[in-house]
Order: structure tokens, then C-alpha cells, then sequence
């Protein structure tokens, strides 16, 4: 588990981080969600014991060690948002050194690096990775051992999909085996297929608390849905506004904001004005226009 | 759990590794092979013969120059290579182990490779000087190989304990790197000297003696002095060093303690303050 208890920290008087009280249940999936800047990454490694609170504590790990306490390193494990690796040193070089220092048996290098599906690179020296393959590297070290919390900060960033599903896979097998992991995302699709709940921070402040299918259907709530009719008949416009007062045209599109729930009404009408659907999309909200509106801003 | 000597060793290895492929050190290498070539010939050609000058003549010359440059090297060298990037300083002080023995342990690394460069550097110069003038005075050459391993060792560990200070910001430990090396190679003789011709002749001297072993590259100077040139190494100045330490030996552990307290105390400050900073 990990607890964070009016966890506080400002850099040169700004606080990066004001007040945060949450809980990552052990065994359970958190994922920590908010725009730039808003202390997501000074939130986990306050976690990582790399950041001193100036007030407030997070404790973690079955025996609820202190962030800061040398022992609470043996129960974490921290891939950081920007990894970097010495670039002449191989991939495998790298694994061996971090699992030396984690005291690991020496057939998890192999594990991981396949993991990671680096079995061809590893032997390449990490200048010559791309931005993914170094991704890749840092969470084939971050999962070296089997801490008990795993702390992620913006895992999935540069990640193909091949690699978001060995994630994936990876983060499953950890909940299902106790462990509990925290990681921050601006991916909605990581936080819809991992978390079992997202905690939204917005300047510091922890704004919001949802599970992920709660996060979904706010965010579908918000989304738009876009028609594209043929022979629509007059009329149709004022009929669907009964519905959904800021529906529109934008030439043979009709344009529906609002909740998932009213578009098979919409559709209806439009068949029923004898309206030919050539093509339907959907998208869910903006994240920006969300994080507004959970801190009451206006849009 | 690793032990700590474990960490040390393996903290160690990893950056002989990286100090090795850095080509840094090849250069290294060859500089101190062409200086202390030049140096050995360059004596002799003033004194118009040719070929080069014995070990004892040729340590006596590099000293100075030794003094200059390799306190300039560690710096910067172990400046750079102990200043991990922010991404990798992340991960590197998450790990289970103390803070300070990462550092401690890769600022072992950093001073076993260049140590292993001024040997080899040293060494080829050496080979050289033996061939064409014997082997008188080898053992004077090794003192003065011996004093800039040491010094090494010294401004290495000043270089952990800025690259503590600032983690993560390498232009800043490169900035500090600059302003200690002019402060401890340049500016602190000149300024005792300033201040010594200000005061009466007894505490001037007993000012200049504290300040020979107070520096590290004053303390570092007089051991390697003492140790090529034998007790008349400076004439009336070192008479006056051992009437105020009492004797040679006693001066000896002076410069000895000196240059182990400047490689201990600032590995300790270094080691303490990583473990409370922010990475
Ligand atoms: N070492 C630091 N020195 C000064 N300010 C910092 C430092 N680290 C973070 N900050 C500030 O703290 C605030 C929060 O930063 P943080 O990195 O936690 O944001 P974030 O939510 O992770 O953003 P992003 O989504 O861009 O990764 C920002 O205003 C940032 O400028
Ligand atoms: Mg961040």
C-alpha cells in the first residue's frame, strides 16, 4: 500500500504539491491523472523516497514504512519519468548492474530484458536505443525484483503497442500476485484497461477520486458525436435540439456535444426525417476542458 | 540485502567501465606520457646537450606542472562523471542502498581509471627517460607518480562532494570544479603571501608553514619535495619546515594526515548531504 498524508512540497515558495491525502490500496491499481506541472511526478517520488516532504508523510509497504526510511527501498521499486541510461554501456550491462544492486538472482536479467523484448538489443550499447527501446530498458529494471509497490511515472510514454500490451500484461500479473501499483498517465487508455481508480491533481490539489469506469463515463458524457447524413429533411435541426440544444451543422455533419446516453435518441430522429446516415463518429471529452471543470474554472 | 563493500565494488566497476570507454582517459593517458617527455627532454635541451634528463631531474620538473594539471583533470573528470542526469540519478538513488556509497563507490571507479592513466602515461615516459639514462633516481620518479595519484584521490573527493551539492546539474559542479581548482592551485599561495608580507617576520613564517599543509596542493608540493629532494629540498624554508613540525618524519605525517583528511572529510560531507537532498 502507499499512503500519503497532507503530503506537501513547494519549490522556491510555489507549492508543487499542497495537502495530498490519498491511499493506494495494497493489490490494488492507481493511476494519478493531471495536466502539466500539476505534482504528479513530485507526488511519486516523494513515494520513491527522492523527494523530502516539507510537510505531511507518505508511508508504503506492507509494514508501513516511512517514504524516507532506507528500508521503505527494499519494498519499492521506481521507473522515473525520463530515463536515462549511460549511453555506452549495453542494455544488458545496464540490467546486470541494477540487479547486482538489488540483490536479484542472475536468470532475471534474462526474464526481464525479454520482458521488455530487448533479447536482440541488449547487447547494444544504449546510445544507439530509440526513445522507446530506453522506455522499454528503464521498466525492464523497474521490474527486476518483485517489490512489493511498484511506482511508474508516465510508464506507457514513447511505448508502441506491442510494448503497452507486455505492459499491460505486466501490471495485471502484479495486482493478481498483491502488489500494488501507482503510476500517472495522460493515456486514457491506460488508465480505462489498468486502473481501479484514478485520482485527479490539478495544481497541486487532489481535485477528484473515480474508478476507472466512473472516469469513462464522465468523460463519454462529455464527448461529441458527429453524422454524416444524406437528404436530411428541414426541420430535422429544431427536432434534434429538442434533444441537444448545441447540436449543429458544419456542412453535411450534424454535430451532437453531450451525453452518450441521448445519441440513439438523436439517431432516431434522424432516420425518422428520413435522413440516410453515410457515417458516425464518436469521441470521448477532452481531458483539458474535464480538468476545468472538476476545479470549477470556466471553459 | 548487498553489503556494503559489495555496493562499493560494484559502484566502482561500473564506472572504471564507463571511464574506460569514455576515450577520456586514452587522452588522459597521452598526455601525461608527452608531458612528462617534454618536460624530461625540454630540461636538457636548455642546458644544451641533447637526448634526456634522469628520473631524479625530470621529477624535480614535474612537480609543479603535475600540481596544476592533475587537480584541473580530477576536477572536471570526476565533476562530470559523478553528476548523473536527472533521469538517471532518479533511478540510481531509488535503489535499496545508502546514497553516499553509490557516489563513494563511483568515485573509487573514477580514481582507479585515472590513476591507471598517469600510471601507464608515466610509465611509457618512464620507459624512455630508463633507456637513454639509466635508472638512476627511480625511486624519486615513483614518489612523484605516488603524489599525483594522491592528489587524484583529493580532488576527486572534492569533486563527489560538489556533484552532492548540485545533483543533477552538471554546468553548476563544472562551475565550482573551476572556481577550486583556481582557488587551491592559483589564489590561496598568492593570498598568503599577501597576507605573511603584511605581518612580522615570526608569524609570517609560522603563517606560511600552516598554510604549506593546510592546502592540499601545498601539502601535496612539500611531500613530494621532501621525498625527491631529501631534507634540502628548499633551502632555508625547509629548514624552517621541520624546526616547526619537528623533524622530517613528523613532517611527513603532516602532509600525510593533511591529504587524508581533505579525501575523507569531503566524501563524509558529500556521502551526508546526498542522503538528505533532493534528487
Ligand atoms: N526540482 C524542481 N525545482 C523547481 N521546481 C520544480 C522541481 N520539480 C518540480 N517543480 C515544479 O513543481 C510543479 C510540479 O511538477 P511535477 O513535475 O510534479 O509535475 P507533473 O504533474 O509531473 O507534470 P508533467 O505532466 O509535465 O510530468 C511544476 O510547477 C514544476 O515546475
Ligand atoms: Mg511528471
Amino acid at each position: 500500500m502507499i499512503r500519503y498524508r497532507a503530503f506537501t512540497k513547494a519549490y522556491g515558495g510555489r507549492r508543487a504539491v499542497d495537502g495530498l491525502t490519498l491511499e493506494v490500496p495494497a493489490g490494488s491499481v492507481v493511476a494519478l491523472l493531471g495536466p502539466n506541472g500539476s505534482g504528479k511526478t513530485t507526488s511519486i517520488k516523494a513515494a520513491a523516497g527522492l523527494v523530502r516532504p516539507d510537510s505531511g508523510e507518505v508511508v508504503l509497504g506492507a509494514e508501513h514504512l516511512n517514504a524516507l526510511d532506507a528500508r521503505a527501498r527494499r519494498a519499492c521499486s521506481f521507473l522515473p519519468q525520463r530515463v536515462s541510461f549511460p549511453e555506452t554501456l549495453t542494455g544488458r550491462e545496464v540490467v546486470d548492474f541494477y540487479r547486482r544492486i538489488r540483490h536479484v538472482p542472475g536468470d532475471a536479467t534474462d526474464r526481464v530484458l525479454k520482458f521488455a523484448s530487448l533479447n536482440g538489443a541488449g547487447e547494444r550499447a544504449v546510445g544507439t536505443y530509440s526513445g522507446g527501446m530506453v522506455q522499454r530498458l528503464g521498466l525492464a529494471v523497474a521490474t527486476l525484483g518483485t517489490t512489493d509497490v511498484l511506482l511508474l511515472d508516465e510508464p506507457t510514454a514513447a511505448l508502441d503497442p506491442e510494448g503497452l500490451g507486455a505492459f499491460y500484461r505486466l501490471v495485471d500479473a502484479r495486482r493478481q500476485a498483491g502488489g500494488t501499483v501507482f503510476f500517472s498517465s495522460h493515456q486514457l487508455g491506460d488508465i480505462e484497461r489498468l486502473a481501479d481508480r484514478v485520482a485527479v491533481i490539478v495544481a497541486g490539489r487532489l481535485v477528484a477520486e473515480f474508478t476507472g469506469r466512473q472516469l469513462a463515463a464522465r468523460l463519454a458524457d462529455r464527448g461529441v458525436m458527429r453524422v454524416r447524413v444524406d437528404a436530411p429533411t428541414a426541420g430535422l435541426l429544431e427536432r434534434v435540439r429538442a434533444l441537444c440544444p448545441e447540436a449543429a451543422w458544419r456542412g453535411d455533419e450534424l454535430i451532437v456535444p453531450g451525453p452518450a446516453s441521448m445519441r440513439p435518441g438523436v439517431l432516431d430522429l434522424v432516420r425518422e426525417a428520413g435522413g440516410d446516415i453515410r457515417g458516425l463518429t464518436a469521441e470521448e471529452g477532452r481531458l483539458d476542458a474535464f480538468y476545468r471543470e472538476l476545479i470549477g474554472a470556466p471553459s | 540485502m548487498i553489503s556494503l563493500r559489495s555496493v562499493l565494488w560494484l559502484c566502482a566497476r561500473y564506472e572504471l567501465v564507463l571511464a574506460v570507454r569514455s576515450r577520456w582517459l586514452q587522452m588522459f593517458a597521452v598526455v601525461f606520457a608527452g608531458l612528462a617527455l617534454a618536460v624530461a627532454s625540454a630540461g636538457y635541451i636548455l642546458s644544451g646537450g641533447h637526448g634526456v634528463q634522469d628520473f631524479s631531474r625530470t621529477a624535480v620538473s614535474l612537480v609543479q606542472v603535475v600540481l596544476l594539471l592533475v587537480p584541473l583533470a580530477s576536477l572536471v573528470f570526476g565533476g562530470l562523471a559523478l553528476t548523473p542526469d536527472r533521469g538517471a540519478a532518479e533511478l540510481l538513488y531509488s535503489q535499496p542502498v545508502p546514497r553516499g556509497a553509490i557516489l563513494i563507490g563511483r568515485m573509487l571507479g573514477v580514481w582507479l581509471a585515472l590513476a591507471a592513466a598517469e600510471l601507464i602515461g608515466f610509465g611509457i615516459a618512464g620507459l624512455v627517460v630508463q633507456s637513454q639514462a639509466g635508472l638512476d633516481g627511480l625511486s624519486r620518479y615513483g614518489a612523484l607518480v605516488i603524489t599525483a595519484v594522491v592528489i587524484t584521490g583529493v580532488f576527486l573527493a572534492i569533486a563527489a562532494l560538489l556533484a552532492s551539492l548540485n545533483p543533477g546539474r552538471r554546468t553548476r559542479v563544472l562551475a565550482a570544479a573551476l572556481v577550486v581548482w583556481f582557488v587551491t592551485v592559483v589564489l590561496f599561495d598568492v593570498a598568503v603571501l599577501g597576507i605573511a608580507s603584511m605581518l612580522r617576520s615570526g608569524s609570517a613564517s609560522r603563517l606560511l608553514i600552516s598554510a604549506t599543509l593546510i592546502n592540499p596542493v601545498d601539502a601535496a608540493r612539500t611531500g613530494a619535495l621532501l621525498a625527491i629532494e631529501g631534507t634540502a629540498a628548499f633551502g632555508a624554508a625547509s629548514l624552517a619546515l621541520l624546526r616547526f613540525t619537528g623533524g622530517a618524519a613528523m613532517a611527513a605525517a603532516y602532509v600525510g594526515l593533511s591529504l587524508a583528511a581533505w579525501m575523507v572529510l569531503p566524501l563524509w560531507l558529500a556521502a551526508r548531504t546526498l542522503s538528505r537532498a533532493d534528487i
